[in-house]
Formats: structure tokens, sequence, C-alpha cells
């Protein structure tokens, strides 16, 4: 449906939209807002403007440490369930696999489980295995909550690449190695660019696994967040908050850039 | 660029799909240069066929056989085989000229040279203007003739068409059709095409392959599949047919005459079709003329008139015989000394034709 709407249609649509908008933004306005508080306490409305509050988080190594785990987490989360997750796709998708429908729903079952519950049985699982390394930990907890996005979004993209296109490029002398490469990955791409992005802010958000898996000296951001706000309540926290949505907003726009975020989503 | 003229041999050509036989024994041999089309009904078997040609399909039994070598276990990458799609198949983030070009880089072609065919390739289909351009920039037509040429720019040993027209509208695709047909004669690629559009069969193939249910029903000329069609279903298939039911009485002078089951008796040319119990009668062969003596007259039988339909170049006449059956005349508009008026429903006529346009085939 393209082109504008009007009438009594287009402005209850109109007014839907604006609505859910703000129910959507409000929060994250108030946090963007009160992390430039002169305020001791994190009070709405927030009082004068300072950048004092980012300073003091930029320059606290406790923070610096979980941005630079939760960065590194994600996209070693998201590279590696890409990694397993493509060649997964593809032989569910193209090939006659034995049980693959048990196989996919397996792999998707992350989506569906209670998280907390999935890292509780990871928990229980490592500790049993003297599993003590919190970072390996971690890695492979994201590793399979970030996998079924991966595989989501490159199935459905599979499903719509033209065949007849793997075709032609097979008649005129492409092996099939080449074909996937030259015809298949680019027709592809943007949905493996939005599976990854996907994967990237579900490993950087992520509190219920980490919540299990993290310890003192390997703490995600959204781990260190909460610690935080238990100790204190001042501005620091929102400036925290809004440095993650930054990041987030960051990811988008380089997806954006790089194949556009409306072929990424599909629209 | 121009083909090493290839011949292509089907041998007991058989595809099951989980029990169900798609394709069942077809043995084909197609000459070197030649134009074939595989016409017939969707579900004929007839695109099956075509992609086990080009390696897309394995086959369950039987084999292909391209220049007396046996491909039927060749990978498509490796048989040299240039393919029109329907939906023209044109990689959609690569230029024109970068499409053409394809089958060139991957047999490892060098640079200068992969310039040079692309642009004689394109010149060929007279779109070298438009190499820079992305296919989504050009209408149906131009993006088939870059197909055609990305088929061809790599010399391939068959040129294999799945209905390359079937997405183009009916004036476009007379003029494909025409230029199709010319570049694969001047080329002289061996080329195999499937269509259910009997007038493209026509036009363009040198032999038609007629198919049913997976097994080839005849292989002839345009003009042998028409004119001595080998049964019902293929005269049937290929433009309109009148069948009358009849049985043969005897010969008389290099003629078999029939009576037919309507009343009356039929004279047709002893070896015209591969004789049965049916005589065909194509639509055009009829002559109508008011119906006086009821007496049985040969080669002609009474019928009222149903329908009357102009449609420019002919009028279709739709006939009730007296058995129940429906029997069809069309008469040329053009030529003069045929009456056009005075045909209205409820009309008796007489339908009649000579010896030479009935032939008498089998009821399948």
């Amino acid at each position: 449906m393209r082109g504008r709407l009007s009438g009594l249609g287009g402005f209850v649509t109109y007014t839907m939209a604006v609505l859910i908008l703000l129910f959507v933004l409000a929060p994250l306005v108030v946090v963007v807002a009160l992390s430039f508080s002169e305020a001791a306490f994190a009070v709405f409305p927030p009082v004068g403007f300072t950048f004092s509050w980012y300073e003091t988080v930029l320059n606290d190594p406790e923070f610096q440490h979980s941005f630079l785990v939760s960065t590194l987490l994600a996209l070693a989360a998201a590279l590696t369930a890409f990694a397993l997750g493509m060649p997964a796709a593809y032989a569910l998708d193209r090939w006659r696999v034995p049980g693959g429908g048990a196989i996919e729903a397996m792999l998707l079952s992350p989506l569906i489980l209670p998280i907390l519950i999935t890292g509780l049985a990871l928990l229980q699982f490592m500790s049993m295995m003297r599993m003590m390394e919190a970072s390996v930990n971690l890695f492979i907890g994201h590793v399979l909550i970030t996998l079924p996005y991966l595989i989501r979004t490159i199935t459905a993209s599979l499903k719509q690449v033209d065949r007849s296109l793997e075709e032609a490029a097979l008649t005129l002398g492409a092996s099939p190695f080449t074909v996937f490469w030259r015809v298949t990955v680019p027709q592809i791409l943007p949905g493996i660019a939005a599976g990854c992005l996907f994967a990237f802010m579900i490993s950087f958000d992520d509190f219920p696994i980490s919540f299990w898996l993290a310890d003192v000296e390997t703490m995600p951001l959204p781990i260190y967040l909460h610690s935080l706000m238990e100790r204190v309540f001042d501005p620091s926290v929102a400036a925290t908050s809004s440095l993650m949505i930054v990041t987030g907003v960051l990811a988008v726009l380089a997806l954006e850039k790089l194949v556009g975020l409306r072929k990424a989503m599909g629209v | 660029m121009t083909a090493n003229p290839t011949d292509l041999a089907l041998s007991g050509l058989t595809k099951s799909f989980g029990g169900t036989l798609a394709v069942d024994n077809v043995t084909l041999r197609i000459s070197a240069g030649e134009m074939v089309a595989l016409l017939g009904p969707s579900g004929c078997g007839k695109t099956t066929t075509l992609r086990m040609v080009a390696g897309l399909v394995q086959p369950t039994s039987g084999d292909v056989l391209i220049d007396g070598y046996r491909v039927t276990h060749i990978p498509v990458h490796r048989r040299n085989i240039g393919m029109l799609f329907q939906n023209y198949a044109l990689f959609p983030h690569l230029t024109v000229a970068q499409n053409v070009a394809f089958g060139l880089q991957m047999r490892r072609v060098s640079r200068a040279e992969v310039a040079s065919r692309v642009t004689t390739a394109l010149r060929l289909v007279q779109l070298d203007p438009f190499a820079e351009r992305l296919p989504s920039a050009l209408s149906g037509g131009q993006q088939q003739r870059v197909a055609l040429a990305r088929a061809i720019v790599i010399e391939p040993s068959l040129l294999l068409l799945d209905e390359p027209l079937g997405a183009l509208d009916k004036s476009l695709r007379e003029a494909m059709q025409g230029e199709i047909r010319a570049i694969q004669k001047r080329l002289g690629i061996t080329a195999v095409m499937v269509t259910h559009d009997q007038e493209e069969a026509m036009t363009m193939a040198d032999r038609i392959v007629v198919m049913r249910g997976g097994v080839l029903e005849q292989v002839g000329t345009p003009e042998e599949v028409y004119s001595h069609p080998a049964n019902r279903f293929v005269a049937g298939f290929l433009g309109a047919s009148n069948f009358l039911r009849g049985s043969a009485l005897g010969r008389e002078g290099g003629e078999v005459v029939m009576r037919l089951d309507g009343g009356g008796l039929a004279r047709v040319r002893a070896g015209a079709g591969p004789g049965g119990p049916l005589i065909a009668i194509r639509p055009e062969a009829v002559r109508l003329q008011p119906a006086s003596a009821e007496a049985p007259v040969e080669n002609g039988i009474p019928g009222t008139v149903e329908q009357v339909r102009y449609r420019g170049q002919s009028t279709h006449i739709h006939l009730r015989l007296d058995d129940g059956e429906s029997f069809l005349a069309y008469l040329s508009n053009g030529d003069e000394a045929v009456p056009r008026q005075g045909f209205r429903p409820g009309d008796r006529m007489l339908a009649s034709w000579s010896s030479a346009s009935a032939t008498m085939i089998a009821d399948a």
C-alpha cells in the first residue's frame, strides 16, 4: 500500500501510530533526559543540564570493562551464530535432511523456552561439567539464544531466493559453490545482515542468561547496570542506559548504511 | 560466435517422482542445428524432459547423449548448455554486461576477450547501448534478449528454452519468436524448446514433439503433425479438428471407403494417417451449403447451425450433428467465393470436405 491515507481511516491510523510511538519512546526519553540532570538523584523532571554524568560513567573502569565485555560478547556471539546458523539454515532449506523438522524445532527452541530457565539449566550443566570460565560460559549461552534469530532470518531469505537464478548460473558453468557465493549470498545478504543485527542486539541487551553465567570478572553491561542501581540511583544509571541506547541506534544506522534497513527487514 | 553443431539423443529417458511417472521412456534423436519444440498441456512431462537434458533433474533411468557422449551423470555446470527461463533469471545485482559476462568468467576467459565477446553478443540482440544498466531497468522483452545473449555468448552445445516467451504479450512474443529463431539458425545451435503454445511451436520449430502424460504422442515437422495427426489427442491439441466415427468398408482406387456412424460414406486417401476408426477433418477444410436432399452423400454430413462467431479473418460456424456431436467449420472471410451471410442458428446445413483433407486416426 503506497501513498498517503486520507479521511477518517487515515486520521485514525496516523493517530494510533503517533500514540504507539509515544508509548514506546516516552520511557526512553525520560531516561535520556535524566542523564543530563544536574540533580544528585534521578528525579523527573531533570534539573539543569550537564554532561558530567557521562564523564563519570565513561571514566569509570567498571563501566569500561562491562561495555567492552558486552560489545565483544555480542560481536562474538553474532558472528559465531552466523557461522553456525548459515549452514544450518541452508541445509534445512535446501537438502532433504532426515529429521530436518525436529532439528529445526530444536535449534529454534530457545525462542520458545523461558530464557531465564534456559540460563539456569546452562548454569547447572556448566557447574556439573566444572566449566568455571565465565567468559566462555557467557559466549556459549549467548550463541545459544542468538542462533534462532540468524536461522529464522536466513531461512526466510533463502525461501525468497529465485531458484531459477541459481539454475541459470549452473547452466552457465558455475560450480555449486560458486553459485552459492556469487548468486545466492548476494540475494540473502540483507537477511544475513538483519539476522546479525538482531543477534548483536539480543546479546548486547541480554539479562536473563548473563544473570546466571556472569561473574565479577566478566560482567556484561545489563548486569553491571542492575548492580549499579542496587547501589545508588543517580543519573549515572541513566547515562549508562543512554549509552546502551546509542549503541543500539548506531548498530541500526550501520546496517542501514550497509544494506538498507528496508531491504534487511524485507519491507 | 558460431556453435559447433551438436546432436542430442534421449534414450529411454524416464523420471518418476515418488512413484508417479512424469516422463516415461522417451527416446528421441535431435540433429545438429535443429530446433525441436516439446509441446503439450501442463503436466505432460515436457519441462521435466528439458530439465533432464540440462542436468537440473537426474533421470530415474535412461540416458542423455550429446554428440554421442553419455552426459547423464555429468553435472549441469560441466554440460556447456545455454538455457532461457520463463522469468528470464537475470542476476538482479549485476549489470546487463556483467550478466552476459558471467558464463565467460566461469570459463576463465581473459578480461579483454570477455569484454569483446560480451559486446558482440549484446550487439547481436541489439542491446549494446544498455550494457551498463541493471536488468530491472529493462522491459520483459529486453530482459529475455539479455538472457539470450548470456546463453549464447558461452557458445553452448545446446540451447534450451523453457517457455521463454510465456511472460510476454502477444505482439512482442511474435517478434521475439522470429528473433530467437533467426539467431538460432544463424549460429546453427541445436535447440530444444518447451512450450504449451501450439502456434509458437509451429512457427519456431523444425520439428514438434507432442507429449501427453510423459509419453511421446507424435514427432514430426509442424506440417506433418498438423496435417497428419497420429491420434485424436494430437489432432485436438494442435488446432481444432472434427472427428467422425466410422468403419472401413474396403478400398477403392487408392482410397478407403468408410461408413460413417452418423450415416453416409466417406472416402479417405489410403495411407493418410496411421489408420483407425476416426476420421479427422480440419474446420478450415469444411465447406457449407444449405442441406437440400436428406439422402446420404459422400464426404458430407448434415447438421444444424448452433452458433456463428465472427473472428475477423474467418467466421466460425458451430454445427450440431444429428447424433449430437459438434462439428466446426471455419469460413475464410477473404474468400469471395464462400458465402458468409445467411447462416443463422437453426439453419440446416450440409458440411462437406474433400477426400484429400480427411485423415484416419486412432481414437486415443
